[in-house]
């Protein structure tokens, strides 16, 4: 309890979370304000120039980079976001099911299949799904979904697994509860904790697949901004006008190496909150 | 469940994999856009001349067919012809494959030693400023792209200060090792970051245990309880993260030999994949899942060798 | 010759006193007790002879062993004292053969024979001869009576002048101690000083010469074994001395010809493959309490878990009150599941931490006594008052409840269900010994007031001979012997000694 209060102070606040807040804050808030505040004038300058008027230069078909660059992190926010929540809305329960089940055949019938997923590498996975209708964004959403889905599903029903083997639920089944207030009243807040550890994994799993599928060409269509898309398309021109390339791929590690960091944060105190209760 | 009962029940379960991720990898082939009778028909799509390619081609047949015939086939080690050359698809996977087989195994060779050194560096000092800076950065780099990293890495040491090649272009990676300097470096990071966490989360568990108190009010020497009463402890979950390793490896090697324009597998694939080269692609697919399916087989029954009191794997 | 010699010994943390001015001494050869429950200082005060300390501690007072002085900055040279932790499984390393850890140990402290001849030597003082059969064996496919005694071979390969041993008997079962009276003494008759922690006053009974009683961190009372446990003074120790040695329950008024509440037929269970439970058959009649002992592993939990019907069996019938009741809990009525109730070993474990204990309580006679919600509440308010829990107390969650109030939350749990049979599972172990007392009292009024029969499964003889008219004794998946309380009492020392000596 004293711990919690601790934290609670704004001041200590401020200062635990300031270096994994400011490194998720800018690329968030770039790719979701950005498209808002970005100029419509797509007049097209000479390819790769340093300054001309522009902040930090032109790409390869002589666009504005930082337009492109407020332009092009919406798609990357927002598809992993989607795909993370997709992942978990269906997943847990499958997970739930496969956990608390006591028909063995149930449970194997749904783990087999997640295994043979597991022996094909994401990448590959990724590759050839993204490219059979490159360019639209639920297509991808759904290939990171079915990517993550083993690991989260496997995660889940272990979690379940190892909740209903206690004798809460023994006791619960003793007094005659239905197995849905037992699965939602308790099993499914039991897990909560291990979920909450692996949603942080989870989302940057699902950055690093959406920006990887972008970079190979396969994410999002040719025309749209994209950070990582500008990553791949300027980098010819890495030695005229690095700030192309390094700009959109900076923001792509800030909002990764960021997000791990909130987490971790997050996570270790909530487990002091736990010890202090 | 006996060892070798176990070892058997693992790779029949491997030998299973093997031939149900063909099969799906074939569907998934078939469920790109376009077939091999309009690639080939190339920038002249008559339709009667695709009619005709797709009768020559054999792909009016129904796909039941065509699958068995693939698999029968591929069990020959037969993977067709590649529709954009001249070239058979074993021929070219054959000759991509050296390069990323250096890759991938340079990587795996100082993966080990490096992740275990600075495992056990942070896990002696913890929550020493040491410590603090390698779980830090383990763990933010934990996930970052490795096409982000790798080029941010390019820009710096390769385009700014000009240390290292940028790519690989116009060199065999054998007669220039510092060509393979940056790309083995991105290469190792994600393994490298999960690895040496964990490796330091069990030597602290470990260090902790009353087993190791035990040895140490006994009197053995702090070197000894560290390496050989704590350590083995610490590598078993390291190990069993190893299977996941190998997933990442290949997906970043596939990114890594775009960046570096290195000739191996990954590059034929992505340049299969937008040629729409299905032979190619379907034989880079059972390559690619056949060495995961084996890599995960040795390391679940290297992690059940080194935990005795493992229960039954999966 | 004085082995040990503490004077004064304080420990303070902050501002509290862990141990404060203790004093005693070991010879060679003798056996020191301290005895009191967790937390009484007792390790804090044995780890001092070890030099160590816990975190952020103050030592005061003078530590000698074998004619040296020992602080934190002086440990004892190693080997010297031996220490046995609590629980000797968690002392041996999972991923370590026995052999090449003793081995390692030998080698470290030299001596005149071959490494191999003082390893087997160090077991065979640890009493096991054969000891060599386990060198290639890991630690978890040991007994627990085989790990502890290979955890005593690590300690007296160095020949140690002093022994601890911390709770030696924690989790053992009557064999398993019998054996361990005999290591421990056939260790002191070498001439080394052994160093007892413990609450286990049969233990202390049988081994110690003298006797140290601690309580919160002062030592209340020290003397003869025999004087200590015969004519105590302290009010502590009488206490702790009644709480253990309890009087045999009254006979019961048990109508041998009515119908029995639960009867069991040839009964057959198992995990996975393997068959655990081989044939059982017995009756429990109304108002009967019996008591169903044996080592673990030897089914006892099963055999009630099938009753309550959390483990299906596979063949034979079980019968309530003539009617046969499904092995599935699912299929069986919620009148069904209301006459058969279930305490479990570990009432935190059994309790949702996410919702009041009241409401959990309350929920049983909601479910099945079919009452309305405001009339079931009331009802788990009266049950708990009774108990000794306040209304205020069991709104809170769980988690922040004692061990000891949540074992009782639980039992009105159960009996608001008014069965007629009420299981009880090793439910005081884990307690200390004066909240074990009060439960066993607890759980003796409540059977009287609800008239339920009682069956009780432990491994505790005092359970057995303080509350049981009936014993049930298993092994091995079947009902070896069955009868009136004193007389398988009796039986069991036997038998435990026999078992030692085989």
């Amino acid at each position: 309890m004293r711990v919690a209060r601790r934290y609670a102070v704004p001041g200590v606040l401020v200062r635990r979370y300031a270096v994994p807040g400011m490194l998720v804050a800018v690329p968030v808030l770039l790719a979701l304000v950005g498209p808002v505040i970005a100029s419509d004038d797509t007049t097209k300058d000479v390819a790769f120039v340093l300054g001309g008027g522009h902040w930090f230069g032109t790409d390869f078909v002589g666009r504005d980079v930082w337009n492109e660059v407020l332009l092009g992190g919406r798609s990357l926010v927002v598809v992993a976001v989607v795909a993370t929540v997709c992942t978990y809305l269906i997943a847990v329960p499958v997970g739930l099911v496969a956990g608390m089940t006591r028909n063995r055949l149930l449970d194997e019938a749904v783990m087999r299949p997640l295994d043979l997923l597991l022996a094909v590498p994401s990448m590959l996975m990724l590759l050839l799904l993204a490219s059979v209708a490159p360019g639209i964004p639920w297509v991808l959403i759904g290939v990171v979904v079915l990517i993550n889905l083993p690991d989260v599903v496997r995660i889940s029903r272990a979690a379940a697994l190892s909740v209903s083997a206690r004798p809460a639920v023994e006791a619960m089944r003793l007094q005659g509860e239905s197995r849905i207030r037992i699965g939602l009243g308790y099993v499914a807040r039991a897990m909560r904790r291990t979920l909450a550890a692996d949603l942080g994994t989870r989302f940057t799993g699902a950055i690093y697949l959406v920006a990887s599928a972008s970079f190979l060409g396969v994410g999002v269509s040719p025309q749209t901004s994209d950070w990582a898309a500008m990553v791949d398309r300027n980098r010819t021109g890495l030695f005229v006008q690095p700030w192309a390339v390094v700009l959109p791929a900076l923001l792509i590690v800030m909002l990764s190496i960021g997000v791990n960091l909130a987490f971790d944060r997050w996570l270790r105190d909530r487990a002091m909150e736990g010890v202090a209760r | 469940m006996t060892l070798p009962s176990y070892v058997a029940r693992r790779t029949l379960l491997g030998v299973i994999q093997v031939p149900l991720v063909m099969c799906g990898v074939f569907f998934l082939a078939e469920a790109l856009p376009g077939d091999a009778a309009v690639t080939i028909a190339g920038d002249n799509p008559d339709p009667a001349i695709i009619a005709v390619l797709r009768e020559r081609l054999g792909l009016n047949e129904p796909a039941w067919h065509r699958l068995g015939d693939w698999l029968a086939a591929a069990l020959h080690g037969d993977f067709g012809q590649s529709l954009v050359g001249p070239r058979s698809v074993v021929d070219i996977i054959a000759s991509a494959a050296g390069p990323t087989l250096l890759l991938a195994g340079l990587t795996l060779v100082l993966l080990i030693p490096l992740s275990v050194g600075l495992g056990v560096l942070a896990a002696n000092r913890e929550g020493s400023r040491l410590d603090r800076l390698i779980t830090s950065t383990t763990l933010g780099l934990y996930s970052a792209p490795e096409f982000a990293m790798g080029l941010l890495i390019v820009t710096v040491f390769a385009v700014q200060l000009r240390w290292l090649p940028p790519t690989a272009v116009g060199t065999s990676l054998l007669s220039n090792p510092a060509v393979l300097v940056i790309p083995v470096f991105v290469l190792l990071l994600r393994p490298i970051c999960s690895l040496s966490r964990l490796i330091r989360a069990g030597m602290i568990d470990a260090q902790r245990s009353e087993y190791v108190r035990h040895v140490r009010r006994i009197g053995l020497s702090p070197t000894r309880v560290r390496f050989a009463h704590a350590l083995p402890n610490a590598v078993t979950p390291a190990i069993q993260q190893l299977a996941r390793t190998i997933d990442w490896l290949v997906g970043g090697v596939i990114v890594i030999e775009a960046i570096f324009v290195v000739p191996g597998l990954g590059t034929t694939l992505v340049q299969a994949v937008a040629a729409r080269d299905l032979p190619v692609i379907q034989g880079l697919a059972v390559v690619f899942a056949t060495t995961t399916v084996l890599v995960n087989l040795a390391a679940d029954v290297a992690a059940r060798v080194l935990s005795p009191t493992a229960e039954a794997g999966r | 010759m004085t082995v040990v010699d503490v004077r004064s010994l304080t420990v303070r943390v902050g501002s509290r006193d862990i141990v404060s001015d203790v004093s005693f001494s070991v010879g060679a050869g003798e056996i020191v007790a301290l005895v009191g429950e967790s937390g009484s200082g007792k390790t804090t005060t044995a780890l001092a002879l070890l030099g160590e300390s816990p975190s952020g501690a103050q030592l005061t007072g003078q530590v000698e062993v074998a004619g040296s002085t020992v602080d934190s900055s002086n440990s004892p040279p190693a080997g010297v004292v031996g220490y046995i932790p609590q629980h000797p499984s968690a002392a041996l390393n999972p991923v370590r053969r026995i052999g090449p850890v003793l081995r390692e140990i030998a080698r470290l402290h030299g001596g005149g024979s071959p490494v191999q001849q003082r390893v087997l030597d160090a077991l065979r003082q640890a009493q096991m001869p054969d000891g060599s059969r386990f060198l290639r064996r890991y630690p978890h496919q040991l007994s627990g009576g085989q790990q502890q005694r290979v955890v005593l071979a690590h300690e007296l390969v160095g020949q140690p002048k002093v022994l601890i041993a911390d709770e030696p008997t924690t989790g053992q079962d009557a064999v398993i101690r019998a054996q361990l009276i005999e290591e421990l003494r056939a260790v002191a008759g070498q001439g080394i000083a052994i160093l007892l922690l413990t609450h286990d006053l049969e233990l202390v009974r049988a081994l110690a010469d003298h006797v140290l009683v601690m309580h919160r961190g002062s030592a209340v009372e020290s003397g003869p074994c025999l004087d200590v446990l015969g004519t105590p003074q302290h009010q502590y120790t009488i206490r702790l001395i009644n709480a253990a040695g309890r009087n045999p329950a009254a006979p019961p008024p048990v109508l041998e010809e009515s119908t029995p509440v639960v009867s069991v037929r040839r009964l057959v269970a198992g995990h996975r493959r393997v068959d655990t439970l081989h044939d059982i058959s017995l009756e429990i009649r109304p108002r009967d309490r019996i008591a169903i002992v044996g080592r673990s592993g030897s089914g006892k939990t099963t055999l009630a878990r099938c009753i309550a019907g959390l483990h299906p069996f596979r063949q034979g019938e079980i019968l309530l009150w003539s009617t046969p009741l499904s092995p599935l809990l699912r299929r069986r009525s919620f009148s069904q599941l209301a006459r058969i109730q279930y305490v479990f070993q570990d009432a935190r474990a059994s309790f949702n931490e996410f919702v009041p204990v009241l409401d959990q309580v309350a929920r049983t006679a909601e479910r099945l006594r079919g009452l309305p919600r405001a009339e079931a509440r009331a009802r788990a308010v009266d049950g708990l008052d009774r108990l000794g829990i306040a209304e205020a107390n069991a709104t809170r969650l769980p988690g922040s409840m004692s061990g000891g109030e949540l074992q009782r939350a639980a039992l009105v749990r159960a009996t608001l269900a008014e069965p007629d049979l009420l299981i009880c599972d090793e439910i005081t172990s884990g307690l200390d010994t004066v909240t074990h007392a009060d439960l066993l009292d607890v759980l003796g009024k409540l059977q009287e007031d609800t008239g339920c029969a009682l069956m009780v499964i432990t491994h505790d003889l005092a359970v057995v001979a303080g509350l049981a008219h009936g014993v049930l004794l298993m092994d091995d998946g079947r009902i070896v012997e069955h009868g009136r309380t004193a007389d398988v009492v009796a039986l069991m020392h036997e038998e435990a000694s026999l078992g030692s000596a085989g």
